[in-house]
This record gives structure tokens, C-alpha cells and sequence, in this order.
């Protein structure tokens, strides 16, 4: 799957016109969501997971990759997984997805996966954007168009983090953006699969 | 990417000392003339960045709504709303129905996120937009952990170019209120 995204990804430069109207759009939509952010860089990122006191079984989580392959959670259990829900627009979503790639790398050998859910847009949408984060994304990107996965999580806002153990219930979790690449976050997730 | 905007950011600024561990300051971006007003209260950081009508359109129109269906909300007096739990005494809990605007001391009706859908269901907003418009909205309810729980969204106060308003934030930590209020808000022009 990975390989398959990695060579999207590689075709960016050659796609069709209309992606590279979409780029040069998403960068004006970006320019103009940094102008406001400018002047609110938002408060720094910081690396606390909430432990849950209760923690409750991962609701289902059944949804559609980049390459058109269905991904479902119950397929994980054993591996710890890292539950990201995203959008593009969001600038904190912005601000974490490279450390989230980068705890993506330090983990994937380690029985750890991260899905980044992406709320409420399409892969014309997302595409793009990708190309646009350093180091790109290569975990897989899941997409909740009609938004009810994240409901069924309970997510309010965006971006919100989960962390969910081998045995598929929910450790961690994060409301807000984090710096997901500090060892403390890395140890935990780490921790988990042990 | 922040970093490829430069922001110099004039320090002004307005203090309310009377207001025991609360602190207010405003924040002029010398390029563009966003103004942000920021408060700590109680553990809890709360600010407001003024969002320019021009941006609002610009990203709704980018997310499918048109020109006409964006109007309302991009003229309404829309805030880059940020709250975040640094170190109040425990987990907060709020709904923004428990906030409030006044101005001159005479309060004014805050309209929620699901009269905002509504309204632009009336309009024949397509789904997609109206699923990105509720999820770029500052959370109608939520609730933060101690040590950086947060959130970043829009927040309509619903008044004309170049009001002045104060806002009183509300929350709850397991039942006891707690409450900041920002002072002399203007809407961009």
C-alpha cells in the first residue's frame, strides 16, 4: 500500500492540468489561512498524551485509503495504532503532520500503525496538499467524507489524536496539535506495544 | 510552515491588572493590521485574531460555498478563536452557549453553530461545504486535560465592520465556574 501511495506521490509533477490548478489554489487557500494565522501562530505545540481513566473499546473505524482499499481497525488488533483525525484546512492538522510522519518512521518497524483520517474531504482535496507537506506523508491517509467515523469517536475538533492499544482499546489521547516526533510520545507509543 | 509569513508583531499594549491572575494584551500584525486580543485566566490561555472578510469568503468559496452563500458569514465579525487548558486546576469542560457578548454593557445574541447550518441550508449550501463550514468552527462544546488540550476554530460574534464588544468566556472545572472576559473587541473593517 505504501509503495503504491509513495508512486502517486512521485507522479505529482506530471499529473493533469486540473491538479495543478488545485495546487495553485490550495497554496492561495493556504497563503490566506496563514495571513490569518500570522498574527495567531496558535499556542506552542507541546508532547502531553492524557491517559484515559477509562479506557474504552475503539469505536469502528471502516474507511477508504488513497488507492481505493478499505482499511478496518479490526484488522489491527495486536498492533498499537496511532488514529489521527485531519483536515487540510486545519492549521494545526498542518503544524503536527511532518512530526507525525516522523513518528510514523521511528515506529512502523515496531508493530505500530498510524491512520491519518481525513475529515469531510475528498482525494482531489488531499492530494495535493501531500505533496505539499515535508517529509510526506507515507502512512495511510483514511477518509471519513460524510464525517461519521469522527463522530463515532467523539471527536469536536480537529485535530484530535488517539492511541489505541494491541488489544484495541483506547490508551491516549490528544485534543489539539502535539509535536508527535518528542521521545515522550515515541516511549509511549512504544510502551504500548510491549 | 508559519515560518514563510513574516509577522511583526507590535507589542502594545493593554493591561487589566485589576483582574487578579488575568491578563489581556492585543496584538497588531504591522503588515496586514489583524488584530489579536489574548487573555490567561485561571490556567487557561483564550484569544481572538481577527479574521479579514475577504479571507473568510476566500476559504468557504475554497470549500464550496458561493460568493452569495459566503457573505453572511465572512461580514458577520468572524475571530480565530484559540483555548487551551495549560495548568487550570483539572480538566475544563465548556459550551459556548454559556458565553456572551456585550457591548456598552448590553448583552447581544450570540447565534450557534447550528443556527448558522440552518441558515445556510436555507441557502442550498452543498453538504460538503456545510460539513467543512461545522468543522472550522470553534467546537460548540468540549473538553480539555491539564498540560495542552486545545482547540483553534472560527467564532461569528455577529456584528457590523468595526464594532467594539467584550466577551465573557465560560467554563467548568467538575461543576465549579470559572470565567474570563476579554475586553474592547473590535470587528475587522
Amino acid at each position: 500500500m505504501e509503495k503504491s501511495m509513495k508512486q502517486r506521490y512521485g507522479e505529482l509533477s506530471v499529473r493533469n492540468k486540473n491538479h495543478f490548478m488545485k495546487i495553485v489554489l490550495l497554496i492561495v487557500l493556504v497563503f490566506s489561512f496563514n495571513t490569518v494565522t500570522a498574527a495567531e501562530n496558535g499556542p506552542p505545540l507541546t508532547h502531553k498524551l492524557t491517559k484515559l481513566k477509562q479506557q474504552l473499546p475503539a469505536p469502528a473505524l471502516r474507511l477508504k485509503n488513497m488507492d481505493d482499499e478499505v482499511v478496518d481497525i479490526k484488522d489491527l488488533k495486536g498492533k498499537v495504532v496511532v488514529v489521527n483525525f485531519w483536515a487540510t484546512w486545519c492549521p494545526p492538522c498542518r503544524r503536527e503532520m511532518s512530526s507525525l510522519e516522523r513518528l510514523h518512521l521511528a515506529t512502523k518497524e515496531k508493530n505500530v500503525v498510524l491512520l491519518a483520517v481525513n475529515v469531510g474531504e475528498d482525494m482531489d482535496t488531499v492530494f495535493p496538499f501531500l505533496g505539499m507537506i515535508s517529509p510526506s506523508p507515507s502512512f495511510p491517509i483514511l477518509f471519513d467524507t460524510d464525517t461519521e467515523t469522527a463522530k463515532q469517536w467523539q471527536v469536536k475538533g480537529l485535530p484530535t489524536t488517539y492511541i489505541v492499544s494491541p488489544e484495541g482499546k483506547i490508551v491516549y489521547r490528544a485534543i489539539g496539535g502535539r509535536e508527535f516526533d518528542h521521545p515522550a510520545i515515541q516511549d509511549a507509543v512504544i510502551k504500548l506495544t510491549k | 510552515m508559519h515560518n514563510s509569513i513574516t509577522t511583526l508583531t507590535v507589542g502594545l499594549m493593554m493591561s487589566f491588572s485589576s483582574y487578579a491572575g488575568m491578563h489581556q494584551t492585543m496584538d497588531v500584525d504591522s503588515d496586514t493590521g489583524i488584530t489579536s486580543w489574548k487573555i490567561k485566566a485561571h490556567g487557561v490561555s483564550f484569544s481572538l485574531t481577527q479574521i479579514l472578510p475577504e479571507q473568510s469568503r476566500a476559504f468557504y468559496v475554497n470549500r464550496g460555498f458561493t460568493l452569495q452563500q459566503s457573505e453572511a458569514f465572512a461580514s458577520s465579525c468572524v475571530y480565530m478563536t484559540v483555548m487551551r487548558n495549560d495548568n487550570a486546576p483539572g480538566t475544563i469542560h465548556f459550551k459556548r452557549s454559556n458565553w456572551s457578548v456585550s457591548i456598552n454593557n448590553k448583552p447581544h445574541q450570540l447565534k450557534s453553530v447550528a443556527q448558522w447550518i440552518d441558515t445556510l441550508k436555507k441557502q442550498k449550501v452543498k453538504m460538503p461545504a456545510l460539513i467543512a463550514f461545522r468543522w472550522a468552527q470553534f467546537p460548540p462544546e468540549q473538553e480539555y486535560e491539564v498540560g495542552g488540550d486545545w482547540n483553534q476554530g472560527m467564532l461569528s460574534i455577529g456584528l457590523p465592520a468595526g464594532s467594539y464588544f467584550d466577551l465573557k468566556v465560560r467554563w467548568d472545572i467538575d461543576g465549579k465556574e470559572y470565567e474570563t472576559t476579554l475586553r474592547g473587541v473590535k470587528c475587522a473593517q
